[in-house]
């Protein structure tokens, strides 16, 4: 005989977030990369739960769940009660713990959000995806999802794919480092492009790692201090070179990244015409951090030179995020879409 | 109207549907290479199937008169464009070249006396047919490379005029499209050279004003390819040689075939 006062299988997201949780909590909860697979499988074991998924990543901590209590509320306590003895914190910590907590529907929505970077600090941005799709495979690995969870995140997974392809959300640069590589990917092959640094900044630095990590050939560091030069260039595996012979080798490199902290133009015109002569019109991307400029914006007038300063920079990566806000209706409309086919509406 | 005809205006309107698709990307924002890429796809099977037809209706290369002369060249532009496409993006090659074939295909149907029926040929000389075969391959090779001026000099303007958004970021790398120019003309240039070597073993005699506009065209494209193996000038420049450079074969196939 069938028992129809069976408590039901229930979906339940508890969760704590970069908005609900400032990072001294968040990091205190955050489960280590090596910890995950014991935790799915702790939270399997509590009273009451079936399945169990749990992201943890930089920006977010979160336990996707099924339970049969007849009450949501008992099983969120169930697992703010975990989290408190897992991570052992005291009661005023315990009291900081602020969490979200969401169940069938909402929960349901708020993964689709995840997985297609609109819950992201970066809106749009794509690691998310791959964050939870390895929290998935951890998960399955373990053997703690089950029809449910499985069911959810190939839908998330399908949404997550379908909002990235029919929107503009992953479009265009947010930030200084990835509006510096979309320019060299627009002028050079990346693969191919060498890069020099004149002055050795904290931005520089982060321009030049952003270049490197998606495939910059090579890089030089000039600076003033050359200790400096070679740690930094050690740092990222490239060449330091004296302060005084970065201008005879300019020829050599696709990108100038500039930041000295030089009151005058380093980077002339008339250096930057016989530099051209010599690169037999290969195009030459000069980005031009320095405050006051390091680079004559006359540059930007020679044939094969493109010049930009932090304010241009800037503008195209406020532009950015203002074009990915203006698709946040349109795949708000999608995620809806896809709940109502899923039957979670 | 004959078989070939209605194939052809069905391909003009896959070619129509992929320009409409670009429209819509370019006043959007939103890219489906995939949707561009059957319309070309379809465009080119049902082109392919024309030409055919044509040639079996004519009894020789359907190359004779201006209307199927554009047709061959439109064909071989988009052969190219699968061919080459994949060197750089097929999809945004798309983008350029729907327009330019549908052009093509509507020019072709609108000239007087369009697709006219060709004088019973004795005997087919295959020179000939491979001659004219090369020299309209080659303007196709040509015309792609107008086309990727055309792309340079937008993604050239982007980059000086700081405008990153939409299009920019479909485009190639500027790098990149310089040496697709060279390399498409440098290809059309070989094509025309071995076209023009078969003219000197034809046994049947060209009319002269077709020998003279091939040679014509060719010295063109002998000093743009010189230019830009030599660096004379900056690639901004040699990318608008390549694409006004279009213009002067595009005039003498008018000419040559109002010659008869």
């Amino acid at each position: 005989m069938v028992d129809s006062e069976a408590p039901k299988n229930q979906l339940l997201c508890l969760g704590l977030n970069y908005r609900t949780t400032p990072v001294e909590v968040r990091e205190r909860v955050a489960f280590p990369e090596a910890r995950v697979a014991e935790a799915v499988q702790q939270v399997q074991t509590l009273k009451g739960f079936e399945e169990s998924v749990v992201l943890s990543t930089c920006n977010r901590v979160e336990i996707y769940s099924t339970h049969t209590h007849k009450q949501a509320e008992a099983a969120h306590d169930e697992l703010i009660t975990y989290l408190v003895n897992r991570f052992e914190l005291a009661p005023e910590q315990a009291e900081a713990l602020v969490t979200y907590k969401l169940d069938a529907a909402e929960a349901a929505r708020h993964l689709f959000r995840v997985v297609s970077g609109l819950d992201s600090m970066v809106l749009g941005e794509t690691e998310i995806f791959g964050q939870v799709k390895a929290a998935y495979q951890l998960a399955l690995n373990s053997g703690t999802t089950g029809r449910t969870l499985n069911k959810l995140f190939q839908q998330a997974f399908s949404v997550g794919k379908k909002v990235r392809n029919e929107t503009n959300i992953q479009r265009g640069s947010t930030s200084v480092g990835s509006v510096a590589v979309d320019l060299a990917e627009k002028v050079h092959d990346l693969k191919q492009c060498r890069v020099m640094l004149v002055g050795a900044g904290e931005m520089s630095r982060t321009c030049a790692q952003s270049l490197l990590s998606r495939g910059a050939k090579s890089i030089i560091v000039s600076n003033r201090s050359h200790e400096r030069a070679v740690e930094l260039a050690t740092e990222m595996g490239g060449k330091a070179l004296k302060f005084d012979e970065w201008e005879g080798s300019m020829h050599e490199v696709d990108v100038i990244i500039s930041s000295t902290s030089a009151p005058h133009f380093v980077i002339r015109p008339d250096q930057i015409q016989q530099v051209m002569k010599k690169r037999r019109w290969e195009p030459l991307l000069i980005i031009d951090i320095a405050v006051p400029r390091d680079v004559d914006p006359l540059v930007n007038g020679i044939e094969g030179v493109y010049l930009y300063d932090i304010d241009a920079l800037q503008a195209i990566a406020d532009e950015g995020r203002r074009e990915r806000e203006k698709q946040l209706f349109v795949c708000e409309q999608i995620i809806e879409e896809q709940l109502n086919k899923y039957g979670f509406a | 109207m004959p078989p070939d005809r209605q194939i052809l205006m069905l391909a003009t309107l896959a070619f129509l549907a992929g320009v409409v698709s670009a429209v819509r990307a370019l006043l959007s924002g939103n890219w489906r290479p995939r949707h561009q890429w059957v319309a070309m796809l379809i465009g080119f099977a049902l082109q392919t199937t024309a030409v055919y037809l044509r040639g079996q209706a004519v009894g020789q290369c359907p190359m004779k008169s201006l209307s199927d002369i554009l047709i061959f060249i439109s064909w071989s532009i988009v052969l190219l464009y699968f061919l080459v496409g994949s060197t750089y993006r097929v999809s945004l090659l798309g983008i350029f070249t729907a327009p330019l074939v549908s052009a093509m295909h509507v020019l072709a149907f609108s000239v007087p006396k369009s697709f006219p029926d060709y004088a019973e040929k004795v005997k087919v000389d295959p020179y000939v047919e491979l001659h004219a075969a090369l020299a309209l391959v080659a303007y196709a090779a040509f015309a792609l490379a107008c086309i990727t001026g055309v792309m340079y000099l937008l993604q050239e303007r982007f980059l000086k005029q700081h405008r990153i958004g939409g299009l920019f970021y479909q485009l190639p790398p500027i790098q990149g499209l310089a040496r697709a120019i060279q390399r498409l003309v440098l290809l059309g240039l070989v094509l025309l050279s071995v076209s023009l070597s078969v003219s000197f073993k034809l046994q049947t005699p060209i009319s002269n004003p077709k020998l003279i506009f091939a040679w014509a065209v060719w010295v063109l494209y002998a000093i743009i390819g010189f230019i830009m193996w030599r660096h004379v000038l900056s690639p901004r420049q040699t990318a608008w040689l390549a694409s006004v450079g279009f213009i002067i074969p595009f005039i003498s196939l008018w000419l040559v075939t109002s010659h008869g």
